[in-house]
This record gives structure tokens, sequence and C-alpha cells, in this order.
């Protein structure tokens, strides 16, 4: 089980990674209106 | 909230770019010139108005930044009117604005902003390109914030499961350790960043002397991050070698979530008072004296100039057509959905659109003079001048935190002269199971759980707070049009000329009515279905008198008989007697006289009459209050059931009848659809708008019923009452925990491990108990 003592510190560097995936998620608008974007295939043009 | 604090001092230094540091600089120069510029007269208007009767004096609408509760907006109150030059401040907690009124003499408006500055908040002027984007930039970091402890909340949930079922001997001391610092390591950025605002928050409040949830709760999670801390690296030490960084960060995630929710909550609502402010266009063509046209500043508009209004554009002020035939849409100021036909002579309104043609018009009132401003005005008013709900948490946190204090203060002193080592764990227990997660959690929870039961059942809720007024109501005011009944009307009866069938008559006036938009001819063509017939007579001439009828000449095809001159209209227009008066009629006369009468009924919505009475079971008095002619209330309000109607209200009325009932003490909640109620929903305990809505209205009610369904009203009115129940319920369940749990650690009896686990499953049965809200069960009042 000596692998975990790799595997555990590496998922806390995967946590992180993800982290800095939401945050390009948030701060490139991709939440900024959810409503919008299922209602846009209603609209025209 | 580390940015608003560290910007403070550039307010107050001479020089303010001198003292700033790099990324930030750009910014805040703008705003330090943001600020100043406001001082310049001119600006004034896009965000102030001044005050009728006092001279010098200036009205003006701000934004708050930063405000978490009630208690900010007192605050805020206090701070503007202790600066000299300030007249009156009444500041909204719930839409986050404020207004001020000042004198030009004694104060400028960066003088009373830089005040609320330095109490720790920020003032925007409300003019909304700069408020829309400050809302976006909060909304991302809420979500940023939240997403984060809940990322991390689920990884260190992963770490902590092992310890919890292990069994002894399973885990090395060296893994356990590992696991340890792997959850360390990750509530670091939970704390350091997701509880940002709440240490903020605390912080602000220990420098103002105050005390509010946020303050205990911010204790709670320093505490436990420490202790936890100190277990992790130093499990030989006086706190023990316990970690608690999963009930941590899995109270930070509930409480960051409920947050954000109502922050959406609140920023809809916002942006959809915002874009009407903005529906006026910020210049137009103008008549010069040189006979041209030119573009000037709408604010630059006075009293009968001569302006030309392209097709898209809004009217950007109240006048006459003098040139020009279009349509235009008034939809959003009288709920009319159709568009309307203006000709010259004809008045048109500021906010309406103009859709078909290029017009000119002469102005007749501008600015805050115009239907419009006046209409918004008085909302903005009503709106902030709502009641604020005090927070019932917040009302006991005082009183909490200084006993919860007290008690870890006296256990503490009490096993130090026996026990000195264990003096400090125990105290350590007493703050960590007294974490007031279960009493923050309580009323939110709860709350949102029936925000979601409801928006199943096709009601949306603008405003968490509505539930706790719409449960103590008992009052329900309608508006007619649009609540009770539906838009059309139908015919019920028809009575004709010797000679003719009621089909023969139907047809016709089917015919003739097609060339109006008027609601009763649109309801004589719905009545006569597809009118096949149109191919036998042809019309010439038709002519619409406006608000009296139709005429047309009518033609047979193949030139069978003889033309006619064929009316549709008013007794007077068709020159016949009324026959039944108070009934809502329809005549049509030919060149003979007399031919046909229709009459017409206002359509009840199906659900109506069970709604009223169920509103009446449930010990709630309805009243009818409407714009519509008293005799059409009164005939509305007895198919229903209503006792108390009235018609012919202006919403000033309507405004003043709120106000009564309030002052005598009655609990209101008001049902509308049109613009004209904009007001009142505001003014009132809690307010219902009918998915047909104008934006207006809807921008103003706590509820907002998408179905057309009035039954959704009674839904809402009895979930409202099970919700306060289940609040009630998760308090005194937070109240007995800690009543059985402080004693325990305060004689040492509660391990700081237990403490814990207590601290979580309170959080997680509130938010069980919460759920049971938004289970999806019939409720009883159908029987």
């Amino acid at each position: 089980m000596d692998i975990l003592y790799f595997l555990v510190p590496l998922s806390v560097v995967l946590v992180f990674f993800i982290i800095g995936g939401i945050w390009w998620a948030i701060y490139s608008g991709q939440f900024d209106d959810i409503e919008k974007e299922g209602e846009r295939i209603l609209k025209d043009g | 909230m580390p940015l608003l604090m560290s910007s403070l001092p550039a307010f107050d230094e001479p020089n303010p770019a001198a003292t700033l540091a790099g990324a930030d600089r750009a910014h805040q120069q703008q705003q330090v010139l943001a600020l100043s510029l406001l001082d310049d007269e001119q600006e004034w208007s896009a965000f102030s108005r001044p005050v009728a009767h006092q001279l010098g004096c200036w009205e003006s609408n701000v934004l708050i930044e930063g405000m978490h509760c009630a208690a900010c907006a007192l605050t805020i109150e206090d701070v503007l009117k202790s600066v000299p030059g300030v007249r009156n401040v009444e500041v909204s907690a719930g839409s986050h604005r404020a207004k001020v009124v000042w004198a030009s003499q004694a104060v400028v408006p960066s003088g009373w902003m830089q005040a609320v500055h330095e109490a720790g908040y920020r003032a925007l002027p409300a003019n909304d390109a700069f408020a829309r984007e400050r809302r976006l930039v909060e909304s991302r970091k809420a979500l940023w914030r939240m997403m984060v402890a809940g990322l991390c909340m689920m990884q260190v949930m992963m770490y902590a499961y092992p310890a919890y079922v292990a069994q002894p001997g399973d885990l090395t001391p060296e893994m356990e350790q590992l696991l340890r610092w792997a959850s360390w390591v990750l509530t670091l950025p939970v704390i350091f960043f997701s509880c940002g605002p709440f240490f903020s928050s605390a912080w602000r409040d220990v420098l103002h002397r105050r005390i509010s949830m946020d303050l205990p709760v911010a204790l709670g999670m320093l505490i436990t991050f420490l202790v936890s801390s100190a277990g992790t690296f130093d499990p030989a030490g006086i706190f023990g070698h316990e970690v608690f960084f999963d009930s941590l960060t899995m109270f930070v995630f509930f409480l960051l979530a409920g947050r954000w929710l109502e922050l959406r909550l609140r920023d809809k609502t916002a942006g959809a008072l915002e874009t009407l402010m903005n529906r006026l266009p910020d210049s137009v063509l103008r008549l010069g004296p040189d006979g041209q046209f030119e573009r000037v500043p709408v604010r630059r508009l006075q009293v009968g100039d001569v302006i030309r209004v392209l097709p898209g554009e809004a009217f950007p002020a109240d006048g006459v057509l003098l040139q020009g035939h279009t349509s235009v849409d008034e939809a959003l100021l009288t709920g009319e959905s159709r568009p309307l036909t203006r000709q010259v002579g004809d008045e048109v309104i500021s906010g309406s659109h103009n859709l078909s043609a290029m017009v000119q018009m002469r102005v007749d009132r501008v600015g805050e003079h115009t239907r419009f401003a006046q209409i918004v005005k008085l909302m903005e008013s009503a709106s902030t001048s709502k009641p604020t709900l005090a927070r019932l948490a917040d009302t006991i946190a005082k009183p909490f935190l200084i006993g919860v204090l007290i008690a870890a203060g006296l256990a503490c002193a009490y096993w130090w002269r026996t026990d000195p080592e264990r003096a400090l764990m125990v105290a350590v227990s007493v703050l960590i199971v007294t974490c007031p997660c279960a009493l923050s959690l309580a009323t939110p929870a709860a709350m949102l759980s029936a925000a979601g039961a409801l928006a199943r059942r096709g009601v949306l809720v603008r405003r968490l707070d509505a539930f706790e007024s719409l449960a103590g109501v008992d009052t329900v005011m309608f508006d007619k049009t649009g609540t009770l009944t539906r838009d059309a009307m139908v015919v019920n009866h028809i009575q004709v000329r010797q000679g003719f069938t009621q089909q023969q008559a139907l047809a016709l006036a089917a015919v003739l009515a097609q060339h109006s938009l008027h609601p009763l001819s649109r309801a004589l063509v719905a009545a006569a279905g597809l009118a096949e017939v149109t191919e036998r007579w042809q019309l010439d001439q038709v002519v619409e008198h406006a608000g009296q009828g139709v005429q047309a000449v009518v033609n047979f095809s193949g030139g069978a008989k003889p033309a006619f001159v064929l009316r549709l209209g008013s007794a007077s227009f068709c020159d016949v007697a009324q026959l039944n008066p108070g009934a809502l009629q329809v005549h049509m006369s030919d060149d003979a006289g007399w031919l046909a009468s229709f009459e017409f009924q206002e359509d009840l919505r199906p659900d109506a009459k069970a709604t009223v009475a169920a509103l009446q079971r449930a010990g709630i008095s309805v009243y009818l209050l409407s714009g519509d002619a008293s005799d059409a209330a009164q005939r509305v309000a007895e198919q229903v059931g209503i006792t108390q109607a009235q018609g012919n209200c202006s919403p000033q009325d309507k405004l003043d009848f709120l106000r009564e009932s309030q002052v005598r003490g009655h609990k209101v909640a008001v049902i509308g659809d049109g613009l004209n109620d904009g007001p009142v929903l505001a003014g009132a305990h809690a307010s219902f708008a009918f998915g047909q809505a104008v934006p207006l209205a809807q921008a103003q009610a706590d509820f907002l019923v998408s179905g057309g369904r009035l039954t959704n009203v009674v839904d809402a009115l009895l979930l409202s009452r099970r919700t306060l129940t289940i609040v009630r319920q998760n308090l005194s369940w937070a109240a007995i925990y800690n009543a059985i749990c402080v004693p325990l650690a305060v004689f040492g009896l509660l391990p700081a491990w237990l403490a814990g686990l207590g601290m979580a499953s309170s959080s997680l049965l509130v938010v069980l108990n919460a759920l049971r809200l938004s289970k999806n069960e019939q409720f009883e009042w159908k029987a």
C-alpha cells in the first residue's frame, strides 16, 4: 500500500488543477447566465 | 472583502494614486475620478432629482455594496445621517439601494459617498452600466467561493472517510497523519478564500461594536480550524489529536451555497428593474431653429420641442404625434401586449416603443413629469420604504454569542483549578459544539427548499424573506384584470332583429370587427369562429372611431343586394337605445336601424372561484380593487364570491388602501399583473405577479406565477406557513441541541471528536428537515 503515499498527495494536486479549471470556467463567463443558454435554442437569430 | 478594506485609504489620501499598488491602481484611479466627476451638477440628474418645494435639495439613488443584512442598512443610515447637509436617508436592505436627500449648498455627492466608504461599504450612483458590471463581478466571486468550498469539501470527506470506518490497527499512524495533512492543505483555500466574507463581515462587526450572525460563525470557523491544525501538527499537544476538517468544509459549503442562491434571486430582481430604467434612449433627433434635425441628449429636451422618433426607438418623452402614422408597443407600461396604432394627434407615452414608421412628435412632458418616470418613482419609493424584516437568527446572535463565551470561559476556569491540561480542551469543545451551524442554516435552508418546491409548480420566488411575510398574511387584495379573469371577453348573449338569426348577426359583426383591435371586437371574432362567410360580403370604406365603434359600407359579392352602411359599436354610435344598462354591450345597426346587440362577460379563470373560497377558508379576507369600471368590478366579485370590491381605483388609491390596512395592523398580500400594480406590489407584505405581467410588476413581486394558475397562490400561502413551521422546528432543534451539549461539554463529558460529529450532524439534520418542504405532496385545501 505504499503507493498511497504517492497517490494521496497526487490527489491533492489534482484537486488544485480542477479548481484552476473551475476558475477558468467562471471567469470566462460560463456561469454568468445559465438560463439564457437553455432558452437560446427556442429563439430565432 | 480584503479588496474593499485595502481600497479604503485611497479616498482619504490627498494623492490617492501615490499610495496604491500595482494591479488595483488603474481601477482605483477610475473610482476616484468617477467620484469627483459626480460633483459636477451636470451629472447629478443621472442618478438624482431635485426635491420639489425644497430649494437646493436633491434626492439621489445609490447602490450599496458589501451589505449583508438589515443591521448593515441601519449602520449606513446612521453614517449618512451624521454627514452635515444630508437631510434624509432610507436604505433598503432588500434591494441594496439607498435614497439620500441632501442639500447642494452644504455637501456634494462625493462627500456623503465617502462617508459610506469609511463605514466599510461602497456607494455607487444607481445608473446601471456600472452597477451591472459590479453585480457580475460580485456574483462570479460568490460562485467561485462556493465552488472552491464545494470541491474541497468533497475531497476532504474522502480523506476523512478512512478514519471513520477503520478498525483499530487498520490504519497505520503514518497513513493517518498523511490523510490529515492532505485534509489540512485542502482546507486552506476554504478558510483563507471561501470564508473571506464571513471573516471580513465579522471584523467589521468588531470594529463597529455590533454583533450579527457572522461573528459567532466566523469565530466558530476560526477556532475549529486552529484546533484541527494543532491536532494535525502537534497531536500530543494540549488541543488533542482530533481534526474537524470535514465538518468545517461542509459547513462552509452549505452556508456559501445558501448565500449564492440568495444572491442570484436578488440579482434577477435588480436586473429587471434596471432594464426598465434603461428604456429611455440617450439621445434623440430634435428640430433645430434652422429647420434641421440634430441629435441632442434626451436630458436637454424641453416642453414644446419637436422631435423625430425612428422605428425601433423608444419615445423619450410624453407628447402628441404631429406627423406620421405608426404602431407602438406599450406592453411595458400598460400590459397591453398588442401593438397599438397611433395617428396624428394621438398621445404617445415615454418608454413605449415606436414599431413601424418614423414619426414626428411634439414634446409635452419631459423627465420626471412623464408617466413613465412617475410610475418608476412611485415604485422605487415603495420598494425602499418596505419594512425590513429583522432576521430571527440575527436578533439572537448577540445573547447567543455572549452566552457561549461565558460558558466556555467558566468551564475553562472551573477545570483550570483541578486539571489545567484539560481546561483548554473543554473550552474548545464548548466552542466547537456550539458553532452555530444549525442556527445559521435553519432559516435559509428551509426557505430555499420551499422556493424549490414552488418553482416546480410554476411559482418563482424572488425574495426569500417573502415566505416569512406571506405566512403572516391575513388579507389578500386582487387586481381584477388578468388575475381573476383572462384578458379576453366572451359573448354570452345575443339579441337580434326579426328576420335575422343569431349566427348571421354574429358572422356579420365578426366581419366588421376584424378591422378593429378593440378587445370586444376580438371577442366577437373569436365567438364567430373562422368567418368563412367573408366571401359573401365585401367591406369598403372601413372607418374606426376610437372609443365608439367601426363603420363600413357592405357590398354583396356579385351585387345581389344593394350596398348598405353597417355600424358596430356603442349605443350612441349606432343610434340605438341602451337595452340593459350595466351590462357590457356592443350594438350593430344598418340603414334600417337596430340590427343586433351582443352582451359580453369577463372570462373568469376556471379556478378563480375555488381559489377565493380556499383563501377564505384559510381565514383570509379577500378584497378586489380594480382600475376597471365599478360595475364590472362588482360583477366579477359577485361571480367569484368576493364581498368587498371596489372599481375605478387609481394606483394611488390602491396604495392608500394598502397603507390604511397596514396601519390597522393587517398583513396584506397583493396579486397583480399590470404596470399600475408595481408600486402596490412593492408596498405589500407579500406580492404575486402573474406570468403575462409586465416586467415592472414582475420586478417588484415576491412571487411570480408563471402558469397562470390562481390556485398556485393558495399553494404558496400554505407552503409558506409550513415553511415557517419548519424554520421554527429547526431553530428549536438548534436550541435544544445547544442546551444538551453545552452542559455536557462544560463538564468535560463531551470529547472534541464527538463535538465535531454533533456539529456536522446537527447541520445535516436541519438541512434534511428543510428538504421535507420540497416533497411534492398534494395540498389539502382542495377538500
